[in-house]
């Protein structure tokens, strides 16, 4: 059930999304599409949403009927590095994730988002891109 | 092939006060290395008279004996025409010396500061900057029969548009910054006090300023200069007047004939036009007032597609812009905006510069259409 609807939701992105826009305001705002490797509870695909209010970064991940809202989202704009926490209302119970990247190639509207993901459940390398 | 790169400072700064990246529809210094210098002696084999810039081609020896073809990269046709240049200034055969800046990529493109017919000594699709005359006196500003200023053209049809601005580049009144016409920051350090910036746009901002502002979407894909921009422009900017109907159109001449609506009937932001209702557009939505002599512009609803600044600020789908226009008299426009953003500012900012009246003259034809080569 959770492929079908990963696949849905990609579905809708790839064809609502049109070509790849050019994104020049804040970096992380956008839709992100990559992997977190190893993550047996949700599977290796992995769709994230951000937003930027002036004051936040908001968002969530797999957007759809078991999306996973976040929690906090901080980024240093120094370094480039982002730091997001999400609690995922699983089978197991509610299982925080909490992902560390770099954003790369900043300049660039299909910039990614490196790092590593870890939950209680496991851990494993993150990569997204934007869409 | 003779090509020569040596460093030279000298150069560069010989390029700012000719105002070659003024004229440019992006920075020189984002495509190629202002701080070297590469000599071409070779033989034209095309003209390509085409915005946003004209382009040589010229077969020049290789080392192993072979012909090498490079691209010499000029102003655009609308600034050669201006100098009195034609395409056909220089044919397929002409054998020429071309002095310029490398490519930054390694690329073989140069752009060219002087081109030189080798059989003449003449040098030729050199450009220099040329504003219109000023008038011995002032004139005074025309106005409408309901005494409100002309902004655009006069009564008969007399046509024309408002360019050569006091300044091209946005920066936050007074602030002491010292930066070239193209945008580019002369100090980094400076990047502070260009405009009040969230630390992650003061930190997009020095990346943009690092890479030489070769990532400017206007630059890379002729995306509009939305936003103050336009009015910063080589080719200006002109108002029709509507009075019949409450509008200004805007036609920018920077920006492949794009225009935008100044609403004056009343009307909001949301919903201007039926079925394009919110769309955030990159000019935005515009209604004013006039107060006094001055048109008043509440100026929302842009996207984030595009740089409003030739320096890279950056700016979110919150920003607004209250632009005045003032025609203080007949050859002056003073354009004054404030920018509110609480995406990608700490605080509002104002900033503002002057354009000159260009009379008897349409908005010239240039047209961003792609960046060959």
């Amino acid at each position: 059930m959770r492929a079908l609807i990963f696949v849905v939701a990609l579905s809708f992105v790839a064809l609502s999304g049109a070509p790849a826009m050019a994104q020049e305001g804040h970096p992380v705002k956008g839709s992100w599409i990559g992997t977190w490797a190893n993550n047996k509870l949700l599977g290796n695909d992995v769709l994230v949403i951000m937003s930027w209010d002036g004051k936040a970064i908001t968002g969530m991940i797999n957007p759809g009927t078991d999306d996973i809202p976040f929690k906090t989202a901080t980024l240093d704009p120094d370094k480039w590095t982002i730091r997001i926490e999400a609690d995922a209302k699983t089978k197991a119970g509610v299982v925080t994730y909490v992902i560390e990247g770099k954003l790369e190639n900043l300049a660039m509207h299909n910039r990614s988002i490196v790092g590593t993901w870890k939950s209680s459940q496991g851990s494993g390398a993150f990569t997204i891109q934007r869409q | 092939m003779k090509l020569r790169i040596m460093g030279v400072a000298t150069v560069a700064l010989l390029a700012v006060f000719m105002g070659t990246s003024g004229l440019a529809h992006h920075s020189v210094a984002a495509k190629f290395d202002e701080s070297k210098s590469a000599t071409l002696n070779g033989i034209v084999t095309l003209v390509d008279w085409r915005n946003p810039h004209a382009h040589v081609y010229v077969n020049v020896r290789g080392q192993k004996g072979d012909w090498v073809n490079w691209a010499i990269e000029l102003a655009s046709p609308i600034d050669l025409e201006e100098s009195g240049w034609e395409r056909e200034s220089l044919v397929p055969g002409d054998a020429v010396t071309v002095v310029g800046y490398p490519a930054r990529n390694g690329s073989r493109q140069v752009w060219s500061n002087t081109l030189t017919m080798s059989r003449t000594g003449r040098q030729v699709y050199n450009v220099k900057p040329m504003a219109p005359p000023v008038p011995l006196a002032k004139r005074p500003t025309p106005t409408w029969p309901n005494g409100q200023p002309r902004l655009g053209s006069l009564p008969g049809g007399v046509q024309g548009y408002w360019a050569f601005p006091s300044s091209t580049v946005l920066v936050e009144k007074d602030a002491k910054v010292d930066i070239r016409p193209d945008g580019l920051l002369r100090n980094i350090a400076d990047a502070p006090k260009v405009a009040p910036m969230q630390p992650w746009a003061l930190s997009v901002y020095r990346n943009r300023q690092a890479r030489f502002l070769q990532d400017d979407p206007g630059f890379l894909n002729c995306k509009p200069p939305g936003g103050p921009r336009q009015f910063q422009q080589p080719y200006g900017v002109q108002f029709v007047e509507d009075q019949e109907r409450q509008r200004v159109f805007v036609l920018v001449g920077s920006g492949n004939r794009n225009y935008w609506i100044i609403y004056l009937d009343g009307r909001s932001h949301v919903g201007q036009v039926g079925g394009d209702d919110d769309n955030p557009l990159y000019y935005g939505r515009a209604v004013a007032k006039w107060a006094g002599n001055t048109l008043e512009v509440d100026h929302r609803g842009f996207n984030e597609d595009f740089w409003f600044t030739n320096g890279g600020v950056p700016h979110t789908d919150q920003l607004r812009l209250v632009e005045r226009f003032t025609r203080t008299d007949f050859d002056t426009l003073q354009y004054d905006v404030t920018v509110t953003d609480p995406g990608a500012f700490t605080r509002p900012w104002s900033t503002g510069w002057t354009l000159r009246w260009v009379g008897g003259a349409e908005l010239p034809a240039h047209f961003c259409q792609d960046n060959r080569p």
